[in-house]
């Protein structure tokens, strides 16, 4: 309770401290005017790509891409669509994307759990393993599960990717969830053991609720970054029909490799799965993102 | 602890243990087996060569080349998205008339894969109709349109740009993060001793962003080390090598030529780099945070 005013107090004073705290006028114009140029900067190459995708092949090569289209017909997202395979694409990004995203974090919540509430000699330790995989580039692991898929005959499947995104999202699962059960009171686990439940309820029943948050955090990320995962795919898989909308999107090909408006639509859906995700997620989003970065 | 506790302990910890070990720390290891073989990628037999895969790299001119520019690419990390995120971040915390809607399109980027920044980065770069050539001839400066992308000199430097496109945003987000962290007071303080605008930031919010800083320059060397998407869509290390970096260099050698031995020395080397980088990261995390606490 005392908590909550005192950081009320603060809030007040910070925010009276920060109106006062402008910078003066000649800064603030110079401020304005450059984010003017960054705005544009950052606006500009995506308005290019929709405008792009709206435009036919001939238009574009006379008017160019940044004009406005001249009619907003979706030709080039019907021809992406049939033509250009992105059905397939997508459904396949969608295939690697949603069972690596839940598996992941499912894994992440059983170690992540255990490393936090049921410590034991050398926990510390394992959790420092497990959270060095993070940081290392996936090069180094390239050649070796090259072979090993090709090896298991999952080279050119889908499973490949699967696994792959499984094993890689542990480390960031892991890292997140066992902070955050560190978090939740000991007490609640104790008093569940006490009326008789078992660690696999407590987790399911008890903790599993409560971790909603982080939960929601990692979808966000393992979703966003697993769609748009580029290299494993270049590795692992050779033929059309199972390819992720990604590669799909590098490798249009032969009719279409000057067919800008089709490329266009093409990026265009790749990325439309990753925004939504990013529109209604935000919060838990740009959460993740900074995890770590600031104290407390 | 019990030993029933013990026991789900180890039945929690089974799965994740092993699909960890299996897929990534297993593999990690073998890399570094085959960087002494000259494994082609398909026989069943190849030949333990002992060193020669590393002896190979200092007479090879691409792999010097792959190195350079991978340095060239981590200076660029370090000063490009550190400063452009932190003028954003700087920017966008005063509470500007559209703040909010400014932080949505810097967060677009973040969620752009960047095979798709690359793509739409081919477009800016596009020799006829590209935005940058397009806005040199509307300013009158059309002797200075490039085909960007197809002189050595200026590929790289036109792919690092397109990457800093996104890494700038990510920056940007974490500085914001910071800057919420730091007490207002402090400013004000420093406001009402009569330090203007720019020295507030020099010698308060700047030493105060000492925290954030070290994460934004350590994501942003580990991600420039490792870059590979946009690259590979971009130019493919062309033309003529001079945009290679390690990660394009190792690909090109293990997946198109098939000197897996060659490419998983590469990779070792790769992989030391990286590891140099990260324990200077948790030495400077450290001392930051002695000083801070």
């Amino acid at each position: 309770m005392t908590n909550t005013i005192v950081h009320d107090d603060r809030r007040a004073a910070a925010s009276l401290a920060s109106d006062r705290a402008q910078p003066s006028r000649a800064p603030m114009i110079i401020f304005y005017a450059l984010l003017t140029i960054i705005v544009v900067m950052y606006s500009a190459p995506s308005i290019g790509v929709l405008l792009a995708s709206l435009k036919s092949t001939a238009e574009i090569a006379e008017v160019g891409v940044w004009a406005m289209p001249r009619s907003f017909a979706l030709t080039n997202y019907a021809e992406a669509w049939s033509g250009g395979n992105a059905g397939i694409y997508i459904r396949n990004s969608f295939f690697v994307t949603v069972p690596a995203t839940v598996i992941s974090i499912s894994l992440g919540v059983l170690a992540g759990y255990t490393l936090s509430k049921l410590k034991f000699r050398g926990s510390n330790a394992l959790f420092i393993f497990f959270v060095a995989g993070l940081f290392f580039p996936p090069q180094i692991a390239l050649i070796p599960l090259f072979r090993l898929f090709n090896d298991l005959g999952l080279y050119d499947t889908l499973w490949s990717l699967i696994i792959i995104h499984v094993a890689f999202g542990i480390p960031i699962c892991t890292l997140i969830l066992k902070n955050f059960f560190a978090a939740v009171p000991t007490a609640i686990r104790e008093a569940a053991i006490i009326d008789g439940a078992n660690e696999w309820q407590i987790l399911t029943k008890l903790m599993l609720p409560l971790s909603l948050p982080a939960l929601a955090v990692l979808t966000t990320l393992q979703f966003t970054w697993i769609w748009n995962d580029f290299l494993w795919p270049v590795i692992l898989i050779r033929s059309d029909e199972m390819r992720t909308v990604m590669v799909g999107l590098a490798s249009l090909k032969g009719q279409y490799s000057v067919a800008y408006g089709v490329q266009s639509a093409m990026a265009v859906y790749a990325s439309i799965p990753t925004l939504l995700v990013f529109v209604f997620f935000q919060r838990y989003f740009i959460r993740g993102l900074t995890f770590g970065s600031v104290k407390g | 602890m019990t030993r029933t506790t013990y026991r789900w302990a180890a039945l929690f910890l089974v799965l994740p243990l092993a699909v960890y070990i299996a897929i990534v720390v297993f593999p990690l290891l073998s890399s570094f087996y085959y960087s002494l073989t000259d494994w082609n990628g398909f026989a069943i037999d190849y030949n333990f060569v002992g060193l020669e895969n590393f002896e190979k790299m200092f007479s090879d001119r691409l792999f010097s080349n792959a190195i350079g520019n991978t340095l060239i690419w981590t200076v660029a990390a370090i000063i490009v998205p550190t400063g452009g995120g932190l003028a954003l971040a700087l920017v966008l915390h005063e509470r500007g008339v559209f703040a909010n809607l400014y932080k949505s399109l810097f967060y677009l980027p973040i969620s752009l894969a960047l095979a798709v920044i690359g793509q739409i980065w081919l477009w800016i770069y596009q020799p006829d109709w590209g935005l940058i050539n397009a806005s040199l001839r509307t300013i009158g400066l059309g002797d200075l349109t490039q085909a960007w992308l197809a002189k050595p000199q200026f590929a790289l430097l036109a792919v690092i740009l397109a990457w800093s496109w996104q890494q700038t945003a990510l920056s940007m987000v974490i500085f914001l993060a910071g800057l919420t962290a730091i007490p207002q007071e402090l400013i004000e303080a420093a406001h009402i001793d009569g330090a203007n605008y720019f020295q507030r930031v020099r010698r308060v919010i700047v030493p105060l962003l000492a925290p954030a800083s070290v994460v934004v320059i350590a994501l942003a060397v580990i991600n420039s080390l490792k870059s590979f998407d946009v690259l590979y869509v971009m130019t493919r290390g062309g033309p003529f090598h001079s945009s290679d970096n390690l990660a394009m260099f190792m690909y090109n050698e293990s997946f198109q030529k098939y000197n897996m031995g060659y490419g998983s020395a590469i990779a070792v080397v790769l992989f030391l780099i990286t590891l140099a980088v990260i324990i200077v990261y948790f030495r400077q995390s450290a001392q930051v945070e002695r000083l801070y606490d």
